[in-house]
């Protein structure tokens, strides 16, 4: 090889993948407002964007994958742990993470700020961003769902609560999240339709509860759940 | 040292090293964060982020000083003339400096752009390229005025020219999140795998060339090799980031082909260091010079061609998108392409500039092996943390503390061994800064 034949090497490898990075950089401009659903772009997500950056949350957290990996990714933040979730751990993390080994900031964000990065969120929350993360989506999780089942030889109510997010917030055998009490021996205080009906709408049962309602179970995971939750005795 | 104003270049080392220190004391804190409590007042006031972008800035800004000065140090026997202007060189490295405490200390009290490695905020950041613009200028000029171009002139301009043009894409407030990360890998993505490959690239050429004597032809035909494959695999292997962001799917092909090929610019480039250390021409006098080369190939081969390869096919990043991989990926890729490069270059020019020909090693073989040791061990420990989470988070679904609970001994693992990366620094830069002539000639 010579040195000429080198020197084109460099020219036509660096021109034809700038041209390929270039070309889909123009049709990613193209596409991206039907992905991002720009048009629900609204002032108050843009606001929502300045507050998150001024606290600095994607120095621990994620989003969309990107940041620090200190804290949950907030991709899905509002599907998780819904609005109420997110006003409670900014605004009074003390009380919050008071049984987390691990602490969040208080960063005194005014209320609207935090609306705002509700807003933000949400809006987040829908980009069509082929379906990451894994354990949000719908169609994997059920898969994950059979899969435990098959292999491990848990109950589906087992699987459900594994997989389902309630180990967010709820643990078992001190395995798990510290917002919501154990639930280690629920089975001894609530009875099946008790609990189904607890999921359903927590504070219909108790008015200070902070748990959202479960709007995204099936009607046969609901009854799974109950079933394996009141069995814990 | 052959000219004068090659000795600027031994301050922007000087001033380099208690920066590593510095980065490398905020890292434990991180480690500390991921396995013990820190307990809420303490968070309040100095929460993990700030932390984190104080680490982070920390490398850039080291390790950008590291290469001005290795520019710096490398221009003048290039082009055989002194620096167009020492004054501006002086002044450059005073306003970097300057620029960087200022914005280190507003970290503390919250002044930040939020956007994670791009924390710099206006108008800090316009300085930043103010201070950027006067480097290439002086850089440039020197050039144009000996006008005796080389590839590795020409290489090394040009990747540093094409670094300053990317950190403009970082500056602007993108209303769409989005589009926010597409272009903030502009600044990422390709700095490291485009623009510092090629000042690395540059570099590296140069000090092989002159420690082990093989012909400037042969370098130079390797060079263009190397930064050819490196531009063509970087360039469009950015799409590997362009996955879950909310870009169009075929970012999944683009992103998966290029990026699959980039370990063999790489590769290349260990095999040719190798083979100029096999046909050296010259004997080898400062061992411990060689070590750094040798180890630097190695390392930047496997942080950043094997650890990157792993995990950047979609099938699989799927899974490890935003965990501890990534992280593992990170530390083992900037410490063998970057942090070794760095020392390297300090270990040729620093001893040259205080005139000495012969140093000794003793110290420094230690901080290198002590250093090199650890972080691999690091780099497997945040590796098996990764694999644990993309596991239970990711794959069975399970929650975010819940899965970091089964990561904590591995976290605290890390910790524990970056207390000997610590020490393991603590004698490098001790011994960059008090090099001694070796006592018996070897």
């Amino acid at each position: 090889m010579t040195r000429k034949v080198a020197y084109w090497i460099l020219l036509l490898g660096t021109v034809s993948s700038a041209i390929v990075f270039l070309v889909a950089t123009w049709d990613t401009h193209r596409q991206v407002a039907v992905l991002s659903n720009a048009d629900k772009l609204s002032d108050r997500v843009v606001a929502g964007k300045a507050a998150f950056q001024k606290y600095n949350c994607n120095d621990c957290h994620t989003i969309l994958g990107f940041g620090a990996y200190y804290a949950p990714d907030l991709t899905r933040v509002v599907q998780r742990i819904g609005e109420d979730g997110i006003r409670f751990r900014v605004l009074k993390p003390e009380e919050a993470f008071a049984n987390s080994w691990r602490k969040m900031p208080n960063v005194h964000a005014s209320d609207a700020e935090v609306e705002d990065m509700i807003a933000f969120f949400k809006w987040v929350g829908d980009i069509n961003n082929n379906d990451w993360p894994p354990q949000d989506s719908k169609k994997r999780l059920s898969r994950g769902e059979q899969a435990m089942v098959a292999s491990a030889g848990v109950s589906p109510g087992a699987a459900v609560f594994q997989t389902k997010g309630c180990m967010n917030c709820h643990s078992l055998h001190g395995t798990g999240g510290t917002f919501g009490p154990a639930l280690d021996t629920i089975g001894r205080t609530l009875s099946m339709e008790q609990i189904e009906h607890y999921v359903q709408d927590p504070k219909s049962v108790n008015p200070k509860a902070k748990m959202p309602p479960q709007k995204e179970l099936s009607q046969r995971e609901l009854e799974e759940v109950a079933k394996f939750l009141s069995s814990l005795k | 040292m052959e000219y004068k104003s090659q000795k600027i270049a031994y301050w922007y080392f000087a001033a380099a090293l208690p920066l590593f220190l510095l980065q490398i004391l905020l890292g434990l804190y991180l480690a500390y964060s991921y396995t013990f409590t820190v307990p809420q007042s303490i968070v309040n006031v100095f929460p993990f982020a700030t932390a984190r972008e104080m680490h982070t800035n920390l490398l850039v800004l080291w390790m950008l000083l590291g290469f001005m000065g290795g520019t710096y140090y490398i221009v003048p026997e290039e082009t055989k003339s002194e620096i167009y202007s020492e004054k501006l060189a002086w002044l450059q490295l005073g306003a970097l400096v300057v620029i960087g405490v200022a914005a280190l200390v507003g970290f503390l009290f919250g002044w930040t752009k939020g956007r994670p490695l791009l924390e710099i905020p206006p108008p800090l950041n316009y300085f930043v390229v103010v201070g950027a613009l006067i480097f290439l200028f002086n850089v440039g000029m020197t050039m144009i005025k000996a006008n005796r171009w080389t590839a590795i002139q020409g290489t090394l301009l040009g990747g540093l020219v094409f670094l300053a043009v990317l950190y403009l894409f970082g500056i602007p407030f993108y209303k769409n999140l989005v589009i926010d990360w597409y272009y903030w890998w502009w600044v990422i993505h390709l700095w490291v795998e485009g623009a510092w490959e090629l000042v690395t690239a540059a570099i590296f050429a140069f000090i092989l060339m002159r420690l082990t004597g093989v012909e400037r032809e042969v370098v130079e035909k390797w060079l263009y090799v190397e930064i050819g494959l490196f531009l063509f695999t970087g360039i469009a292997g950015t799409g590997h980031h362009y996955y879950w962001i909310g870009a169009p799917r075929y970012w999944l092909w683009v992103g998966g082909v290029f990026s699959a090929l980039e370990p063999l610019p790489i590769l290349l480039m260990l095999i040719d260091t190798m083979q100029h250390v096999k046909h050296r021409q010259t004997k080898i006098v400062n061992r411990l010079t060689w070590t750094y080369a040798v180890g630097c190939a190695v390392l930047h081969m496997i942080g950043a061609g094997v650890w990157g390869f792993l995990h950047t096919l979609p099938q699989i990043n799927y899974y490890t998108h935003g965990s501890q991989v990534t992280v593992s990926h990170g530390h083992l890729a900037f410490f063998g392409a970057y942090a070794l490069l760095n020392l390297m270059v300090f270990y040729y020019a620093m001893p040259r500039i205080r005139g000495i020909e012969v140093y000794d090693d003793t110290r420094g073989k230690y901080g290198f092996w002590i250093m090199c040791c650890a972080m691999m061990l690091m780099g497997l420990f945040f590796g098996v943390a990764g694999v644990i989470q993309s596991y239970l988070e990711r794959a069975l679904g399970l929650g975010f503390m819940t899965a970091q609970s089964y990561m904590r001994l591995w976290m605290g693992a890390v910790f524990f061994v970056g207390l000997s990366f610590l020490a393991g620094v603590l004698i490098t830069v001790t011994d960059l800064l008090t090099i001694r002539p070796a006592k018996v000639e070897a």
